[in-house]
C-alpha cells in the first residue's frame, strides 16, 4: 500500500517528466570550460569578490532566457531566489530594451512574465521556500533555469547563529543544498548560483587549513568556505575578477573550471558604458 | 527556527504536538522536511491532515514568487526620484536618489559625508515636503546648520514671498526627525519602530515617510569587528539587510554613510572584510 502511493505521481507531474524541459545548451557558449554546457542536471558557481560582474553576468543569462525565440533568445522561463534583496529590475529592462529589436512595452512585459523572482530573508525561510517551489517546478513545464543570488549571504548569520558547534553552524545550508540538488536532479533543471570571496587566503607564511584542491595554472584566491555538500555538488565553478586596463573601459575576467574534467578556461568581458546610468530612462519612458 | 505549537496554524492541535515531538519532529523545518508517510504511519495520525498542515505551514512561512512584469508595473508607480540639494551629486546619480535603493555615501572623516546628509534632508523636506528620518550615531547632527542649509534652498526658489518663508523653513524642520542611536541595538530597534510604523500605515502626524538618513553605519559597527569572534560581523550583516529590506519593501531612499577599513588580524588566516561589504550590488 506505502509503494502504490510513494510511486502514483499526479497528472501534472507526469506531463512535466515527459515533456521534458528545453535545451539550455545555447545559452552563453563563451562561459564554459567545454562545449555543449550547461545541461540539465548542472550547478554552476560564480565566485568572486563585490563589483566583478557576477549578477550583470546573471542579468545577461536571464535576458538571453527570457527573450523569445523569435528576437534571439531561448524563451524559457527562470526562477531567480534573490537573498540579499538587490535585484534590480529596471536594470534588466535596460537590458532587455538594448537587446530587443522593437522593444515596446508589451514584448518587455511579455518578456518579464516569463521571470519569477523570490526574495528570501534568512537561510530557514530559503529551506522553506525551496520546499514550497517545488510545487511550481511540476505546473511550469517550460522553467528550466534556478538562479540563486546569493548563496552565501547568511554565511556570517548562521555562524554566529551556530554558536560553537560546526554542525549547527552548516546545518541550514546543508539542508538547502541537498534540497537543490534532488530539484535540480528531479526536474531536470541548470542551477547558477553566485558566492562572495569572503575569506582570502593570508599574506603571512601561515599554513593554511583548507587545502586548496584544485590544481590550475590561474592563481585564484580560492577559499572553500560554504559547507561539503554545497563544494560536492558543484559541476562548474566560474572565477570574476577585474580586469586593471589603462583607460575607462569596465573590463572583467572569467576563468571557468569544469570540476570533473579539470578543463579550465579564461575569458574577459566588459559592460558598456551606455547601459549603466539608464535606469532613469526606463521610468520616463 | 520555528518551534511548533498549538494554533500555530489551524489543525495543529496540542494532541498532535505531543506525538510529533516524541518523534522528534520539533520545529517548523523538520515538519517540512520530513517524509509524511513515514511520520503518519509512526505517529497515527491522518495522512490528509498533515498534509493540509504541511501546505499551511508552507503558505506562512515561506517567501512568495512574484512575476517580473507585476513587479515592474509595481516599480514603475512607485519609484520615486528625490533631489539630493545639490545639482552635480544629482547628476552623478542619475538624477537623484532612488526610492527602493540603499545610496551609500562612503569616505574618509571630514569629507563632507554629515554635510551631503544634512543637504539631503534639507531638500526632502523643503523641496518635496515629505518626512524624513534621520538617525544620528555620531552626535554630527546640529539643528542651526540644519536651518542655514533650508534658508539657503529657500533663497534658490524665488517663488514664495518674503513672510511665508520662515514659515515654510520652520514647517520643513518639523518633518524631519532626529533619532540619536549610538549603538547597534539602538540602531535596529529603531528601524524596527520604523517598519513597525510603516506596516501599520498609521495615518500619524508623521505623515509620509520617504527618506531614512543614517550617520553613520560605520561608528556603531567598528566596535564590534575585531577577534576572532564573527558575531560582529554577524551584526553587520543583520544591519545591512534590514537596511535593504526597508528600502525595498516600504520603497524608501535609506542613505546610510560610513568610512572604509580593511581590518587585518595578525597571524589569523582569515582577512576580514571591510565594511563595505555587505551593502555591495548597489
Amino acid at each position: 500500500m506505502g509503494d502504490a502511493l510513494r510511486r502514483a505521481e499526479s497528472g501534472t507531474q507526469l506531463l512535466a517528466r515527459l515533456e521534458g524541459r528545453s535545451s539550455l545548451k545555447n545559452l552563453e557558449p563563451c562561459l564554459f570550460a567545454e562545449e555543449g554546457s550547461p545541461v540539465h542536471g548542472d550547478v554552476i558557481e560564480f565566485h568572486g569578490p563585490e563589483g566583478t560582474g557576477k549578477t550583470e553576468m546573471l542579468y545577461h543569462l536571464v535576458a538571453r532566457c527570457i527573450i523569445p525565440k523569435s528576437g534571439g533568445g531561448l524563451e524559457v522561463e527562470v526562477m531567480f531566489i534573490d537573498t540579499d534583496y538587490h535585484f534590480d529590475v529596471l536594470r534588466l529592462v535596460t537590458i532587455l530594451e538594448h537587446r530587443l529589436v522593437q522593444s515596446t512595452e508589451e514584448m518587455i512585459k511579455q518578456c518579464l512574465g516569463r521571470l519569477f523572482l523570490v526574495n528570501c530573508s534568512s537561510s530557514t525561510q530559503l529551506l522553506l521556500t525551496l520546499y514550497s517551489l517545488e510545487n511550481m517546478f511540476c505546473t511550469h513545464p517550460s522553467l528550466c533555469l534556478l538562479i540563486v543570488d546569493s548563496i552565501s549571504a547568511f554565511y556570517w548569520i548562521d555562524r554566529s547563529n551556530g554558536g560553537e558547534s560546526l554542525n549547527l553552524q552548516e546545518m541550514n545550508l546543508k539542508k538547502c543544498a541537498n534540497f537543490l540538488e534532488k530539484l535540480v536532479r528531479e526536474h531536470h533543471l541548470a542551477l547558477f548560483a553566485t558566492t562572495q570571496t569572503i575569506m582570502q587566503k593570508s599574506t603571512s607564511s601561515a599554513e593554511s587549513f583548507f587545502p586548496l584542491k584544485l590544481q590550475h595554472e590561474f592563481d585564484t584566491d580560492y577559499r572553500p568556505y560554504l559547507c561539503k555538500s554545497w563544494q560536492q555538488m558543484v559541476t562548474h565553478r566560474i572565477f570574476f575578477s577585474k580586469q586593471f586596463n589603462s583607460g575607462n573601459s569596465k573590463g572583467f575576467t572569467v576563468v571557468s573550471c569544469h570540476l570533473k574534467k579539470n578543463n579550465v578556461v579564461k575569458r574577459s568581458f566588459s559592460i558598456k558604458m551606455s547601459f549603466l546610468y539608464s535606469a532613469k530612462s526606463v521610468l520616463h519612458s | 527556527m520555528v518551534v511548533l505549537r498549538a494554533g500555530l496554524c489551524p489543525g495543529l492541535t496540542e494532541e498532535m504536538i505531543q506525538v510529533l515531538r516524541a518523534n522528534s519532529v520539533r520545529t517548523v523545518v523538520d515538519f517540512v522536511s520530513s517524509d509524511l508517510e513515514d511520520v503518519s504511519q509512526k505517529c497515527s495520525l491522518s495522512y490528509k491532515a498533515l498534509v493540509a498542515v504541511r501546505r499551511v505551514l508552507l503558505a506562512q512561512f515561506s517567501a512568495f514568487p512574484a512575476n517580473g512584469a507585476d513587479l515592474y508595473e509595481e516599480l514603475k508607480s512607485s519609484t520615486a526620484i528625490l533631489p539630493t540639494g545639490s545639482p552635480s551629486l544629482d547628476q552623478l546619480l542619475d538624477s537623484g536618489l532612488y526610492t527602493g535603493e540603499v545610496t551609500e555615501l562612503m569616505g574618509a572623516p571630514g569629507s563632507g559625508k554629515t554635510q551631503v546628509c544634512l543637504s539631503i534632508a534639507a531638500s526632502v523636506s523643503l523641496g518635496l515636503k515629505q518626512h524624513v528620518l534621520f538617525l544620528d550615531s555620531t552626535g554630527g547632527f546640529t539643528a542651526s546648520r540644519l536651518y542655514q542649509m533650508l534658508q539657503a534652498q529657500a533663497e534658490d526658489e524665488e517663488e514664495q514671498a518674503v513672510g511665508d518663508t520662515a514659515l515654510s523653513q520652520l514647517e520643513a524642520l518639523q518633518r524631519i526627525q532626529v533619532a540619536r542611536v549610538f549603538d547597534v541595538y539602538e540602531m535596529l530597534s529603531a528601524l524596527q519602530e520604523v517598519r513597525d510604523r510603516l506596516s501599520q500605515q498609521a495615518v500619524s502626524c508623521t505623515g509620509p515617510l520617504k527618506t531614512v538618513v543614517i550617520d553613520s553605519v560605520s561608528a556603531v559597527i567598528h566596535p564590534l569587528l575585531g577577534g576572532r569572534q564573527s558575531e560582529g560581523l554577524a551584526i553587520m550583516m543583520q544591519l545591512a539587510r534590514e537596511l535593504k529590506m526597508l528600502a525595498k519593501e516600504f520603497s524608501l531612499a535609506v542613505v546610510p554613510t560610513g568610512m572604509q577599513v580593511e581590518l587585518d588580524i595578525g597571524n589569523s588566516d582569515v582577512q576580514e572584510p571591510s565594511p563595505a561589504t555587505p551593502t555591495e550590488g548597489l
